[in-house]
């Protein structure tokens, strides 16, 4: 390889190192948060630094659902300039894991986009286990217990459930911990397929459900 | 000494042969091509030889549930868990598999939901589609 070579390779991999450094650099493009019993949204930060030597401009942020809001202050970054995005997340009913994503569209053609993830384990206010009985046509009327508990620093003194069908009972007692109840569900007849969804309401702002079912298939091994 | 070289390097090519073959005329059943099961998951082959008894929930936000999806499958995604669980146990029969997928390999929503089906709703036989609706797009390519 001669000398003229020998440049033009070297040339060619500092451009290389050039294009690659053109980015926005991220402290992280997934955030994990753990919102507290009762809170109504989350927000997840995610900053970015231009580490290259050219200004970069974001030229769209899009989240992949409706109840997610980003928000960026500024379009435009300059090099070595700062910035984060911030993406809030309404809580409303939901529960237990859930993971929204932000996408980011920039002028960078090293990096034109990125997307960010937003997880978010959201606490059970009220615990309903097992959220479905069911018993095999032909089973023994026998009642089945669901078990509802209500969460840490969540108050729960009585329980009332409703069936939405009257061909299943219900009755609640309390269970031995606190803030602990069970629900005792029975059909009237096992002999065809019947079902009910059990709509439970403590006295604390938040309603849950269970489903109570006789079905007819002939497999064993109902609960 | 050269002789000998050159016969273990035949020695090696022909070894190499088979290889070579199932690379390229069965690439995607190389076993080394197939991403592996973590648990609780099971692969499309399995999941279609179990035929009729499969019901398949979509764990996927709905506006891609909408989009398309796996035929005759129920929507059960962690934004209206409340609302949806109870129209999938309307479905649901003692007799059937339940496989739950998501977006891809990565995706970790089908495995949450699997998960609360068979810890809050007590159900049996729970399974996640490995690769999920990715898999079952390339499996229709083919």
């Amino acid at each position: 390889m001669n000398l003229k070579m020998k440049a033009a390779l070297a040339a060619l991999m500092l451009s290389g190192l050039a294009t690659a450094q053109a980015q926005l650099a991220w402290d992280k493009t997934e955030v994990e948060l753990r919102p507290k019993v009762g809170e109504k949204e989350a927000v997840a930060q995610f900053r970015y630094q231009n580490k290259g030597d050219k200004p970069i401009r974001i030229t769209n942020v899009k989240s992949s659902c409706g109840c997610t809001v980003p928000a960026l202050k500024k379009n435009d970054v300059a090099p070595g300039e700062s910035g984060e995005i911030t993406a809030t997340f309404n809580i409303g009913n939901r529960t237990g894991t859930q993971v929204k994503t932000v996408h980011v569209q920039t002028d960078d053609a090293a990096q034109p986009g990125v997307t960010l993830v937003l997880k978010a384990v959201i606490p059970e206010e009220l615990q309903v286990q097992p959220a479905f009985v069911y018993w095999q046509s032909g089973e023994p009327v026998k009642p089945k217990t669901i078990t509802v508990r209500a969460g840490k620093d969540v108050p729960v003194t009585t329980v009332a459930v409703t069936s939405s069908n009257p061909e299943f009972t219900t009755k609640v007692e309390k269970g031995s911990a606190a803030g602990e109840f069970l629900i005792h569900v029975q059909p009237q007849d096992t002999s065809r397929a019947v079902s009910s969804t059990l709509t439970i309401k403590p006295d604390y702002p938040k309603t849950v459900y269970a489903t109570a079912r006789v079905t007819d298939a002939a497999a064993a091994g109902g609960r | 000494m050269r002789a000998m070289f050159r016969q273990a390097l035949l020695l090696l090519g022909l070894a190499f042969l088979p290889a070579i073959g199932q690379a390229v005329y069965h690439r995607s059943s190389a076993p080394w091509n197939q991403p592996a099961l973590r648990e609780g998951e099971v692969r499309l082959e399995q999941a279609r030889d179990w035929g009729d008894s499969v019901i398949w929930v979509d764990a996927r936000p709905d506006e891609q549930f909408e989009r398309d999806r796996i035929p005759l499958a129920v929507p059960l995604n962690q934004d209206r868990w409340d609302e949806l669980l109870p129209q999938f146990l309307e479905k649901w029969s003692p007799d059937k598999r339940v496989i739950v997928y998501c977006s891809t390999l990565s995706c970790a929503l089908s495995h949450d939901v699997a998960r609360r089906l068979r810890e809050q709703a007590g159900l049996p036989n729970v399974y996640v589609l490995n690769g999920g609706w990715e898999a079952w797009q390339e499996a229709l390519k083919k």
